[in-house]
């Protein structure tokens, strides 16, 4: 029973860490219409950003500040935001397609700068955390799992609420005015494309945050963490959840991950012992089955967006 | 007729119990978190199923039967450690083997095994950030890779360039961990026996052509190239590399060791060719771990990393048999009694088996000879092990030089000076 208890644990504390992911990528494509395909860069400056600026400086590591946990969090999460500032700047005039080839191709150059610089990153080989904060104190890894798991659910909490406020703001109002029209929102005397910058950043800041809560939790990271498989995740648990939903977003992490891992759990369990080599590859084809049947039977996503005027006025019902 | 065949069957269950090694309700669970959805990761996957069914054709481990829990990492290293947490959760395994990249066995090492208190053994990680962490005491002794170190190949493949007399040469690496740590290591060892590294050239996975980087390293004219990739980019770059005339004087890495290598880039052009591996002693007795893969898959065992994965497997399970309780860190503990220097030499066929067995059972302790060799494992979980030198023939690979440990330590040493 405690065994259950404490895998539930892990597995939720992984499903929140990257529903945080996925609100900063609904802030970005569900509010704003922007196609990130580079989540994992700016996920990935999170996770190397809170280890540089947590972890000690190692023998042959030009870096390492040794900061105090939140500090290096904070720092983490600034790095994601400067990266997204100069890539927005370069990008966010770009349009749909033309923004998602040049962010996906953003994340490969991210990637490749983990795995090459590695007098700053470690290399191929990966860098190692710090102690995780507190786990000395409380000294048993299983509470220490499910504090990290409260720990995180909180940050999460926040995250939601910032966002929800965001989306019914006169400020969420304009993000989807420029998602839906741009001209119509320029012609009323806004600037999308400052807008636009501002939503990219916040989002991209919001990935930093997740990728730094994944770091500390494994303690270490490694350009394996950060390759363009993890966009896709991230997106297909926004696409499932219901884009412009935040809770769509969250349910949608919960939902496809439990799908992804659970997939190979299930199969090892049933599958007889000759297929057990093959288990992986019918899991890959399940996790597709799951993504594409919710978008043929829920095209806009299971909990799909719902159209708010403003806070005062009653809801509208989406056609 | 339901009842005589129900009969029927009854009885003949009953005549074939005692024939059973093991009583049929009695199993151990061995938890295996490998990527058997990648094309390199299944036959890595399938060796450790065949040394698994090995050790339950010998009787299993404390008379019970072996079941390994095998789940995909997708080398995606949270599914890899999502799967590792199910099974020490939920399936309470005390053992993990795996996982095959550095990126996935780190964070389950860091996240899983050491906080649980469970073995994990590994046939293929490579990272020198593994040593490091045992070196601050945070693997808890429950860390150990049948992967000889990156440094013990790198002195072999120095060896081996420094004999056949190349005075210069490039190198390819595979741009991972593995890859980075060999290539370094192989430049640093050649710069100290005066050869001259004219261009070190990292190869990325996936790319459709490696044009760009053979004309680079073609640049410097260089006598020779040392090849430290997996057969996939080895080919296409190898390919590129003669097609262009670059020279044939190559020295590959253990990872070329395959017949796929041999056959894509033409055996004519590999007649100059010379690899480098971690070698099985040569004790005439041993039936060679060729030999068991051959009977159970037939076919030569090519490809990297299954020596090591049949190694991994069977110390856990003999360090289980060895163990007084079936508990993580006991069974860790126990792992120097499987591989004790002045045990009984044990190659683990099914005799073999049976008679460490009754060994350890006894107390004693044995050597275990087995894929990749004599397998000793130091304070850190690290191994070393023989070298030689091989080749390709028309019919398969062939084994040229053998290195013993000792030669491969005394000009380690040597070098440092």
């Amino acid at each position: 029973m405690i065994g259950i208890v404490s895998y539930l644990v892990f597995f939720l504390t992984m499903g929140f860490v990257l529903s945080i992911a996925v609100l900063g990528l609904n802030l970005q494509w569900g509010y704003t219409g922007l196609f990130n395909g580079g989540v994992a860069a700016f996920f990935g400056a999170g996770a190397y950003g809170v280890i540089l600026f947590g972890g000690s400086n190692k023998a042959g590591q030009l870096i390492g500040f040794g900061l105090p946990y939140p500090f290096a969090v904070a720092g983490a999460v600034l790095l994601a935001g400067l990266l997204a500032w100069i890539v927005g700047l370069i990008t966010t005039h770009l349009r749909h397609d033309y923004l998602a080839i040049a962010t996906f191709g953003v994340a490969i150059a991210v990637e490749n700068f983990a795995r090459n610089a590695e007098p700053i990153t470690g290399g191929a080989k990966g860098l190692r955390g710090f102690e995780r904060p507190f786990e000395t104190v409380i000294n048993d890894p299983f509470w220490f799992n499910l504090a990290y798991l409260i720990f995180v659910f909180v940050v999460l909490i926040i995250v939601y609420n910032i966002l929800e406020n965001i989306g019914q703001s006169p400020f969420g109002r304009l993000l989807r005015a420029i998602r839906e029209d741009e001209v119509a929102a320029q012609s009323l005397g806004k600037s999308p494309a400052r807008v636009r910058l501002q939503a990219f950043i916040f989002g991209s800041m919001i990935m930093g945050l997740s990728g730094a809560l994944y770091a500390t939790f494994y303690a270490f990271i490694s350009p394996q963490d950060i390759v363009p498989i993890l966009t896709f995740q991230i997106w297909s648990m926004l696409i499932v959840g219901g884009s412009g939903n935040n809770k769509g977003a969250v349910f949608g992490t919960l939902i496809v991950w439990a799908g992804w891992v659970g997939s190979g759990w299930v199969l090892t369990q049933f599958a007889p012992v000759e297929m057990q080599l093959y288990i992986g590859t019918i899991q890959f084809i399940m996790i597709g089955l799951i993504i594409v049947l919710t978008l043929l039977i829920r095209p806009k996503g299971l909990l799909p967006e719902k159209l708010i005027i403003s806070r005062s006025v009653a809801r509208v019902k989406p056609e | 007729m339901k009842a005589l065949i129900f009969g029927l069957t009854a009885i003949s269950l009953v005549a074939l119990a005692p024939g059973l090694s093991y009583s049929a309700d009695c199993t151990t669970k061995v938890g295996a978190v490998l990527p058997t959805s990648v094309d390199w990761g299944r036959p890595i996957a399938a060796t450790a199923r065949m040394a698994v069914d090995l050790y339950n054709k010998a009787g299993g481990v404390k008379g019970c039967k072996v079941e390994l829990i095998l789940r995909d990492t997708q080398v995606d290293p949270k599914v890899g450690v999502d799967a590792a947490k199910a099974l020490v959760d939920l399936d309470k395994v005390p053992v993990l083997i795996g996982a095959v990249s550095s990126g996935v066995s780190m964070p389950i090492l860091t996240s899983v095994s050491v906080p649980s208190n469970v073995m994990q053994i590994s046939c293929c990680s490579s990272s020198t950030v593994f040593t490091g962490l045992a070196k601050d005491g945070k693997t808890k002794g429950l860390w150990f890779r049948t992967f000889t170190t990156s440094r013990n190949h790198a002195a072999v493949a120095a060896k081996i360039i420094k004999a056949k007399g190349y005075n210069n040469l490039v190198i390819f690496y595979k741009n991972d961990d593995w890859g980075q740590d060999i290539g370094k290591l192989v430049k640093a060892d050649l710069e100290a026996l005066g050869v001259t590294v004219k261009a070190s050239i990292a190869i990325n996975d996936g790319q459709p052509s490696y044009r760009a980087e053979v004309v680079e390293a073609l640049k410097s004219n260089p006598e020779a190239a040392y090849v430290a990739l997996y057969p996939k980019e080895g080919i296409a770059t190898m390919r590129e590399w003669i097609s262009l005339g670059g020279t044939q004087n190559l020295v590959v890495a253990n990872s070329l060791r395959s017949e796929e290598f041999r056959d894509s880039v033409g055996i004519k052009y590999l007649g100059k060719m010379v690899g480098h591996d971690s070698a099985a002693p040569r004790t005439a007795a041993a039936a060679s771990f060729t030999a068991l893969y051959k009977e159970a898959f037939k076919k030569e065992p090519s490809g990297p990393g299954l020596p090591n994965i049949f190694d991994a497997v069977m110390i856990a399970l003999l360090a289980m048999e060895a163990s007084p309780t079936l508990s993580g860190d006991v069974i860790a503990r126990s792992v120097s009694k499987v591989t004790d220097p002045n045990g009984t030499p044990i190659f683990p066929d099914e005799a073999g088996i049976k008679q460490a067995s009754a060994l350890l059972s006894q107390g004693k302790t044995i050597r275990y000879q087995g894929g990749t060799g004599a397998v000793t494992f130091d304070q850190y979980g690290d191994v070393s092990a023989p070298g030689l030198s091989w080749n390709f023939s028309e019919k398969g690979i062939v084994e040229l030089d053998y290195i013993t440990s000792e030669d491969i330590n005394e000009f380690i040493n040597s070098l440092k000076k």
